[in-house]
């Protein structure tokens, strides 16, 4: 277990390398911050501006001083909110997580019974029913069916509000859309998972042995077939964090997202390289703790 | 299992139930939605249209500016010109802070100081650049100062309409910091309750406010990115105000029973900058031919939704400067083809054109369409705004031919606002030092600028238009409408220089 848990560490600190390499690279070829911060400066303004944030020494020293700063926590002052990057992200932080945990929630209370009635009803009219609200599901774009709902249940018929992130009704829209995002992928796995073990010998002689339906589904067959499920849900979870770039704009939630997306059309640095780098620890542990998942649900596994 | 589940339900119910109720807003309330917040609600550290229109309900001016542009006083009385470089203002007496101290002439003395910061090297206010002609503030008397410039600035009393004044004590004692977040103080008609970053700016009326109570007694700047999603919010009653409403959806909000469009011209102009330093725009018959190729009319009619007006220049009816006998180039497509041929290129010539300005795409397309079809074949290449800016302002020597955008002139109601950025060629300035080459055309822009001479300046204007109409370094286009929804219950109308100056906005029962 501990050389498992070293070897993950290490694992870490090699993603999260990359992915500050990565980051760092693309923002600095993407352009240059002080002509969107003065942009109408003359030129002896913009190099002193650029002396007195760093941007003017040669890159590989600025992406040391970066790695070694980002060591300590710190990832410099937004150039545009002139506070620490990092707190600007923190902030934000619990509200991202709590929709994407709120929509993962949901597709899963979703996903799971109807993926298991349709592995249960295989090649039934509702199974091929549910089939094709997946596909449709899968086809539509994430602010598109936000803004659909939002038309249909905030504007029609008034029963939520627009947009906001200031009670529970607010966070409902913003939910079932991340959510309707991922439920279709979870149910075609949960779907498949099941169909799998269904007819093993195991699950025959439960039902032979005269245990209820009910049962052998939920204890014997579901839990063999978490495996796949929970895999994908840990994928997905990062995959989220994404999404809910999108769902933030459209329904003005204040998370992470949104202060990513207006920091990278004003390539404030710091802040886009504190979220990336937020959201890379996140997705590492979301999947370290699906490993120490796949433990407790088959205690066939062994973490090396 | 039924009774969990109908316990579910009651719960769910009572959650949505609760915040609804909470939700309705009284009479008393004005919300505005904003794209974003400024980064600061500190008035002289930001450079954010966005925090420029949350900072004038909270902050005076020495001076106002009517809806109609004219300058009104606000904390100064009265101001004249004692000479070229000297301007004194009499200030207003017993004018008070949201803090309940009285705003002085120190006051308004640190409030320009911590902007130019005299004696400091670097300088960390962003609008540094709009006074730094200010040499000198200084005291004569507890309610007169006198502003001294270091050469004639025309364009000071326009800086001055938004230059917020800050109570000095008030912001030594609180830090900055906290100051631009949390104990923000002005002597504006509304004061700060609370800013939660990317929800809401929460302002509530100040009662000892000089001007009298405003007709709101909150004010909310709602952050909202999306613009459908600021449309759905005007219909529910969720915000009163929406900006920037596009042609495309203005038709939605005029058939809304509660909700109307208010719309005004305002000072920003559309222009393709033609590279005049390689072919084809070298040559003034081909520059001018852009021009003729162009039916700017029907962009406006069939594209804007008539909100929109052609222009000979760049200078626009509403600055000063403007000769109206200076007239627009009418569409001419066979003259252009004369003219390309009269360039040297009767067979047409391939050229690119670039652009950031992402919301006028189809606009954009339709202008390099008409160029194409006089010969000037165009290939659009739209960008993203950042990599866009780095691409055209700083890789100077790169021939693109041309730059399709829009300059809003800072509302800075005076040509020099438009001319120096687009057609100066001093480093440091803007397009016009990458792209313009007029002869003659720095020396009078310099000699405008550097003017008090209201009636020269006028004519010095007139000859620059007239000569860069015939120079034609620019495919002049048309200037464009801001255009606000409204809920039908408040009474607000739109203003040429995109301020919502709230004071003027009344409850309609």
């Amino acid at each position: 277990m501990s050389a498992f848990l070293i070897r993950r560490l290490l694992r870490f600190v090699v993603v999260c390398f990359g992915v500050s390499l990565v980051t760092f690279s693309i923002l600095h070829a993407s352009g240059d911050p002080i002509a969107l911060i003065m942009p109408e400066a003359p030129e002896a303004d913009r190099v002193q501006l650029r002396v007195a944030l760093g941007l003017s020494d040669p890159l590989p020293t600025q992406f040391v001083r970066f790695v070694t700063n980002a060591a300590r926590g710190n990832f410099g002052n937004s150039f545009f909110h002139r506070e620490p990057a990092f707190r600007l992200v923190v902030e934000r932080m619990p509200t991202t997580l709590g929709l994407t945990c709120l929509a993962v929630a949901l597709a899963i209370a979703v996903a799971l019974p109807v993926g298991i009635y349709s592995a249960v009803r295989r090649n039934t009219v509702s199974d091929h029913a549910a089939t094709a609200v997946v596909f449709l599901g899968q086809s539509m774009p994430v602010f598109w069916i936000g803004i659909m709902l939002m038309l249909l249940f905030a504007v029609q018929w008034r029963l939520l509000p627009v947009s906001g992130w200031d009670s529970w009704a607010s966070m409902v829209l913003p939910a079932v859309t991340l959510g309707a995002f991922t439920t279709p992928l979870f149910m075609r796995i949960i779907r498949s998972s099941m169909l799998e073990v269904i007819n093993l010998d195991y699950v025959r002689t439960a039902r032979a042995k005269g245990v209820s339906e009910w049962l052998v589904i939920c204890r014997h067959a579901l839990r063999n077939a978490a495996l796949p499920i929970v895999t994908v849900i840990g994928l997905q979870f990062g995959l989220l964090l994404s999404g809910a770039v999108l769902t933030e704009t459209v329904f003005a939630v204040p998370g992470v997202g949104r202060l990513i997306v207006g920091a990278i059309r004003q390539l404030d640095f710091p802040i886009v390289q504190a979220g990336v780098f937020l959201f890379a620890i996140i997705i590492v542990s979301v999947n370290f703790l699906v490993d120490v998942l796949y433990v407790y649900l088959n205690p066939t596994i062994r973490l090396r | 299992m039924k009774r969990w589940l109908l316990g579910l339900v009651a719960l769910t119910l009572a959650a949505l139930a609760v915040p609804l109720g909470a939700a309705a807003q009284g009479k008393d309330t004005l919300t505005i939605a904003l794209p974003s917040h400024a980064p600061t609600l500190d008035p002289h550290m930001h450079f954010e249209r966005v925090g420029v229109l949350v900072n004038i309900n909270m902050f005076d001016s020495l001076l106002h500016r009517s809806a109609k542009l004219e300058f009104e006083p606000s904390l100064a009385l009265s101001w004249k010109a004692l000479n070229d470089t000297t301007w004194e203002f009499k200030l207003r007496r017993g004018v008070k802070f949201h803090d309940g101290s009285i705003m002085t002439a120190e006051d308004v003395r640190f409030s320009f100081d911590r902007v130019l910061e005299p004696g400091k090297e670097k300088k960390k206010s962003p609008q540094y650049g709009n006074v730094r002609a200010i040499k000198e503030v200084k005291i004569v008397d507890a309610d007169t100062i006198q502003l001294i410039t270091d050469k004639p600035f025309p364009l000071l009393l326009e800086r001055l309409v938004y230059f917020g004044i800050v109570p000095k004590k008030h912001v030594e004692k609180v830090g900055e910091e906290a100051f631009g977040s949390t104990a923000t103080v002005g002597t504006g008609p509304w004061k700060l309750v609370e800013w939660k970053r990317d929800q809401h700016i929460r302002l509530e009326a100040f009662d000892q406010h000089w001007r009298g109570k405003p007709a709101f007694k909150y004010v909310v700047f709602r952050a909202i990115p999306e613009v459908a999603t600021a449309v759905a919010e005007l219909k529910t009653g969720g915000v009163d105000i929406i900006r920037n409403v596009n042609a495309d959806l203005m038709p939605d909000i005029k058939a809304h029973l509660q909700t109307r469009i208010s719309t005004t011209p305002i000072l920003r102009v559309h222009y393709i900058s033609l590279d005049m330093r390689s072919a084809p725009f070298e040559k003034k018959a081909a520059r001018q031919a852009a021009n003729y190729a162009i039916d700017k009319q029907a962009v406006v009619e069939k594209m804007m939704a008539g909100l929109g007006r052609q222009v000979a220049t760049v200078v626009q009816p509403a600055a000063f400067g403007f000769d109206p006998s200076v007239t627009p180039y009418p569409h001419d497509p066979k003259k252009a083809k004369e003219l390309l041929a009269q360039a040297g290129y009767p067979n047409g010539f391939d050229i690119t054109l670039h652009s950031s300005a992402v919301d006028w795409r189809p606009h954009f397309e339709a202008l390099g369409q008409m160029l194409t079809e006089v010969g000037l074949r165009t290939t659009v290449k739209m960008w993203d705004p950042g990599p866009a800016w780095n691409k055209f302002f700083q890789a100077e020597g790169k021939a693109t031919h041309g730059q399709y955008g829009s300059w809003g002139n800072y509302s800075v109601f005076d040509a020099d606002a438009v001319l120096h950025p687009l057609y100066h060629t001093e480093p440091g300035g803007w397009i016009g030092k990458h792209y313009a080459r007029v002869e003659g055309l720095d020396r009078l822009i310099d000699e405008a600028r550097s003017s008090v001479d209201q009636p020269k300046r006028k004519r010095i204007y007139a000859e620059i238009q007239r000569m860069i109409r015939e120079e034609a370094p620019s495919v002049f286009l048309f200037t464009q409408n801001d255009t606000l929804g409204i809920s039908k219950k408040v009474a607000y109308e739109a203003r040429p220089d995109e301020w919502l100056w709230l004071f003027a906005a009344k409850p309609v029962n």
